[in-house]
């Protein structure tokens, strides 16, 4: 969604004129500003520090005693669930299962979306219809998508039927249950659910295209490959950006399409960082441990957050983790 | 914004906030209200019928005969139910009643403090219902009541081992093994597996355990969470040997073991597997997932014996299914739990194939069906019931076993690894 | 698209055709992906109108004949529309809340200059790295002490506060974008800020509020953890909820489970495509500026 936020703040910085909003002066008392920022933010700010902001203390807080969520928080151990996770085999195990979705949607879901994109915001016959049903999956629950996928996927199930229909019998694998597949299939599930949501962001995207440059592009004799590689993708530039940030923090969360399918299993083949967190948490009653794993999922993704901003999105804003509208 | 007027609105939002979080605190009460009445918060894991049903006639019966107690009853799904208790035990309004399997996972819960001692309560009657009671103690003082005993054992299909040519159950392993390659033989996959829930996977290595360990080492073992003794080793041992003979079906390390007609119990009630070791629930649950009556159709036999096994043949994996009270209404709760392990009670989830071992020894005899009547007997047999052990473990201990076995099936680990995740969850 | 008025930018031509010519590459392709994305829907819609017996028999099949009495049953059973209600209920106090708060905050945080205001911006991005799935156990024990379980209000407000990260995202840079020359003339006809907040930026900014609207209405329809923790009284439950309930307890009927699957889609869908429209507008209008 931030997409939006660096597109549109490069666009008012270069477009509107007037960078600061708040350019002309104004008389007005200092108190009635006051009041009105005090009217203005204050219920939103008290909305978000209690539901939001002190549960992510919390979680610090709990994260440092050895606790199974009855009775007072006495056993203080330290640090010792950051070193206990961090050193199991199974969390980096899952940190790895959660790089590999990060990888494989830059890799797959990124030329796919933009592909997909490019497809729509063209002239074709029916394409509010079509913008409709690419996005259908988004706007389902994952509980819902789980329950849908595991039907299909079962042993001699409806995808298995649909291959040996086709005469590929032999691609057919145990989806769920053979630790070499089971990232992949969740991946395509992962891929299927989520991809709309690109293509929205892209199609936007591709508004802000303008179209005579394309069509100079054409008239000079570029092939329609030519004319998105050197025109269209360059302009995309932002969006992209944006949606690759999105993706890696989404990917990195993963949590309840593999929690329905697979608990994160066979043998902790499909664990992520999210998964092992409620694994441990609500399954094992290891609130402090879980907790730890929390602000260690929280850690990674601020700190990668910070970077993106500053050697990627720089480009575009000054970035949407600290952005500034000025 | 500076930083003091935040500060102030901050903090004047926040009283807001909890003088509306009190409000609403309000209209749930505390179960006393002022004409004397007293209300009870029940949770059971009955989502289902008949057992649903069972549980809110005998509630409007007992309401009816004690006019001054109400009883709001909260069927939980059992998925859900392990995830609810421990949070709600951890507020300041927990049921009243609720489901409890015993044993150690009882003996996590009395950590928050919110159990009740019902040993006073029910000491007069307790007696009646056995040895069963037992796990619903800790440390000599009364937590809760069973209302049902289980064991584990192998449900079979007596239509496919005819078809597989197959005249009796197996007894010993290696008759087990033969009993497996037949079926093979025949095109039926032998066994089915829930093992994507893990808990069925440790049923295996539970009841191996059972086989190989005398019944001192075991017990002892359970209670200190040191499964280091070397019979444990040997049914780590006897499981990889087992998975290595490939009796289960296609993708079992996917299978749920419980929802839907691709789940393990689904296929078996479908006759897409001819066994599965499982609990004395499973015929019920199996029933829920086929049209067909399967009374005619399915069998049981226990786990059978492994050579040179220190463990007494006779004795089996098990457990079983009660309700524990917690503090504030504790008499109350214990009243009811008495009230609910009566005889008609008793007689009726037997009837209904519910439950197959009742606790109070009147009502087997309405057991007519003659396979729940041979698990029933076996049970009384037994010489010794060893308590799952995920239920018999601290919570934390017992999900790790599970988590160790459910490993092996998928090829991962080594004897030893189990008596090690134990280790190091304690 | 209101902002395209305001927009110093071009209007793109949107109905001029991209790319002339590859039209059957284009179908063919088009084709492969509804085939992808709808097929397992229709599998589940179509399923709903067959019988088990069919199910049993070809898993992939079309419905002959075609039964009806899968869906009737769920439409007149009271716990389905009592679900419905429920998560009606939760996904629009949500939803304004979150809409509400949040376009207030981000007016601020765009339009005026005070000390600490980028701070406070960071701190609600921040929220952006800590999703209430993660957030769970620490929101659960919070709720206990504000006595909000078991209250629907217990999941609306942590649904609002989590969504108020990406709705203010959304909404600050596309505030920050109307020029100050419509605030200048709004003032000069004696308007105060807020009655230009309320009358004219509001209005303005309808395409960016459509789509932060829907991204937070689905986010709370679609939520499972947070009211499966909050509820246990099956009278208070949620659609997903719901679903999960209803396929525990008639686990052997596989059609009515595929019939509710399909009737706890429609809302969401139907609330979609109402909204879809403004949603591409919406973002195209922010992304021209």
């Amino acid at each position: 969604m931030s997409t939006i936020t660096a597109v549109v703040t490069r666009d008012v910085t270069t477009a509107a004129g007037s960078p600061s909003p708040q350019g002309a002066p104004r008389r007005r008392s200092h108190l009635r500003k006051r009041l009105e920022l005090a009217l203005l933010l204050g219920p939103a700010t008290l909305l978000f520090v209690t539901f939001v902001f002190l549960p992510l203390v919390a979680a610090a807080y709990y994260s440092l005693f050895d606790w199974n969520g009855f009775g007072p928080l006495v056993d203080f151990v330290g640090l010792d669930n950051y070193t206990k996770a961090l050193g199991d085999p199974l969390f980096q195990g899952a940190i790895s299962h959660n790089l590999f979705i990060v990888i494989a949607s830059l890799v797959v879901q990124l030329p796919l979306s933009i592909a997909l994109a490019l497809l729509l915001n063209g002239k074709i016959k029916g394409r509010t219809a079509l913008r409709l049903l690419v996005f259908a999956p988004y706007v389902l629950s994952e509980a819902v998508t789980a329950v849908i996928w595991l039907s299909l996927l079962q042993p001699n199930g409806v995808v298995d039927g649909l291959l040996e229909g086709a005469g590929l019998g032999g691609l057919v694998q145990l989806w769920l249950a053979d630790q070499n597949i089971v990232m992949l299939t969740l991946f395509a599930v992962i891929t299927w659910k989520y991809i709309g949501f690109g293509i929205i962001l892209f199609l936007a995207g591709l508004q802000g295209v303008p179209e005579e440059l394309r069509e100079a592009a054409q008239i000079d004799g570029a092939t329609g490959w030519q004319t998105t590689r050197l025109i269209v993708l360059p302009l995309l530039g932002p969006t992209i950006r944006i949606w690759v940030f999105l993706s890696i923090i989404g990917s990195l969360q993963l949590f309840d399409l593999v929690w329905i399918m697979t608990l994160g299993g066979p043998a902790g083949a499909s664990t992520t960082m999210a998964s092992y967190l409620i694994d441990r948490g609500f399954r094992r009653y290891e609130f402090g441990f879980g907790s730890a794993v929390a602000i260690i999922l929280f850690a990674i993704c601020f700190v990668f957050a910070l970077f993106y901003q500053r050697f990627a999105l720089r480009r575009d804003t000054q970035g949407a983790i600290t952005g500034r509208v000025e | 914004m500076n930083t003091r007027s935040t500060r102030k609105y901050v903090a004047a939002g926040a009283v807001a906030l909890m003088s509306l979080g009190a409000l609403s605190g309000c209209s749930g009460g505390d179960g006393d209200s002022a004409d004397g009445t007293t209300t009870l918060t029940f949770w059971h894991n009955g989502t289902t019928e008949p057992i649903q049903s069972i549980w809110q006639d005998a509630v409007d019966e007992y309401e009816k005969a004690n006019p001054d107690i109400t009883i709001d009853v909260v069927p939980i799904q059992n998925e859900d139910i392990d995830t609810k208790i421990p949070l709600a035990l951890s507020s300041d309004s927990p049921p009243d009643i609720y489901f409890s399997r015993g044993g150690g996972q009882l003996a996590t819960q009395a950590q928050s403090g919110q159990i009740a001692d019902i040993t006073e309560y029910t000491s007069d009657w307790i007696g009646d219902l056995g040895k069963a009671a037992d796990n619903w103690a800790v440390d000599g003082v009364q937590h809760g009541v069973p209302y049902a005993s289980q064991v584990v054992g192998f449900w079979y299909r007596t239509d496919l081992f005819a078809q597989a040519g197959i005249t009796s159950t197996p007894t010993t392993l290696d008759e087990l093994n033969d009993t497996v390659d037949k079926l093979k033989a025949a095109g039926i996959a032998p066994i089915a597996v829930g093992g994507k829930d893990r808990w069925p996977d440790a049923f295996y290595y539970n009841s191996f355990a059972v086989r190989e360990c005398g019944e001192d080492v075991l017990k002892k073992g359970l209670a200190e969470g040191d499964l280091s003794d070397e019979c444990f080793t040997k049914a780590g041992q006897d499981v990889i040997d087992f998975i290595a003979t490939e009796p289960f079906q296609e993708g079992f390390n996917g299978t749920p073991a419980q929802q839907g007609a691709g789940s393990s119990a689904g296929l078996v009630a479908n006759g897409g597997a001819a066994m599965e070791l499982q609990g004395t629930w499973h015929k019920s649950v199996m029933q829920g997932l086929t049209d067909t009556d399967l009374d005619p159709l399915v069998g049981w036999f226990p786990f059978p014996e492994v050579d040179g096994g220190e463990g007494d043949p006779s004795a089996t994996l098990g457990g079983g299914d009660g309700f524990a009270c917690t503090q504030k209404h504790a008499e109350e709760c214990a009243d009811f739990l008495e009230f609910l392990s009566n005889d008609d009670i008793q007689s009726e989830l037997v009837e209904s194939q519910v439950v197959a071992i009742p606790v109070k020894e009147a009502a087997a005899a309405t057991i007519t069906d003659p396979v729940m009547k041979s698990v029933y007997d076996f049970n009384t047999e037994a010489a010794y019931i060893a308590t799952y052990f995920d239920v018999a473990l601290p919570t934390a201990a017992g999900s790790a076993l599970n988590d160790a076995v459910a490993n092996l099936f998928a090829g991962k680990g080594t004897a030893e690894s189990v008596a090690e995740a134990v280790k190091a969850a304690e | 698209m209101t902002a395209t008025t305001i927009a110093p930018a071009p209007a793109p031509a949107r109905s001029k055709a991209s790319f002339g010519v590859m039209t059957p590459v284009r179908y063919l392709f088009a084709l492969l992906i509804v085939g992808v994305t709808v097929a397992p829907l229709f599998f589940v819609i179509l399923g709903g109108f067959r019988s088990n017996a069919q199910i049993n028999s070809d898993p992939a099949g079309l419905p002959s004949p075609w039964v009806f009495s899968n869906y009737a049953a769920i439409l007149v059973s009271e716990s389905f529309w009592r679900f419905l209600a429920n998560s009606t209920l939760i996904s629009v106090a949500a939803t304004v809340l979150a809409v509400g708060l949040g376009s207030m905050a981000a007016f601020a945080l765009s339009r005026y200059r005070f000390r600490g205001r980028e701070a406070l911006y960071s701190m609600f991005t921040v929220g952006l790295l800590f999703p209430l799935g993660v957030a769970i156990l620490p929101v659960y024990l919070l709720l206990r002490q504000l006595h909000l379980l078991e209250s629907w209000i217990g999941v609306a407000l942590p649904q609002a506060a989590f969504a108020l990260p990406v709705t203010i995202i959304i909404l600050r840079p596309f505030m920050a974008a109307i020029p100050t020359e419509i605030e200048d003339a709004a003032v000069m006809d004696g308007a105060t800020r807020l009655g230009f907040f309320w009358r004219i930026l509001l209005p303005l900014s309808r395409p960016a509020l459509v789509t932060v609207s829907v991204l937070a209405f689905i986010t709370s329809w679609n939520g499972y953890l947070l009211p499966l923790l909050v509820f246990n009284d099956p009278a208070n439950f949620t659609v997903p909820l719901g679903v999960a309930t209803f396929q525990s307890q008639y686990a052997q009927d596989t059609a009515s489970i595929l019939a509710f699957t399909a009737l706890s889609i429609v809302p969401a869908l139907v609330f979609f495509i109402f909204a879809e429209r403004h949603i591409v507008g919406g973002l195209t209008g922010s992304v021209k500026g």
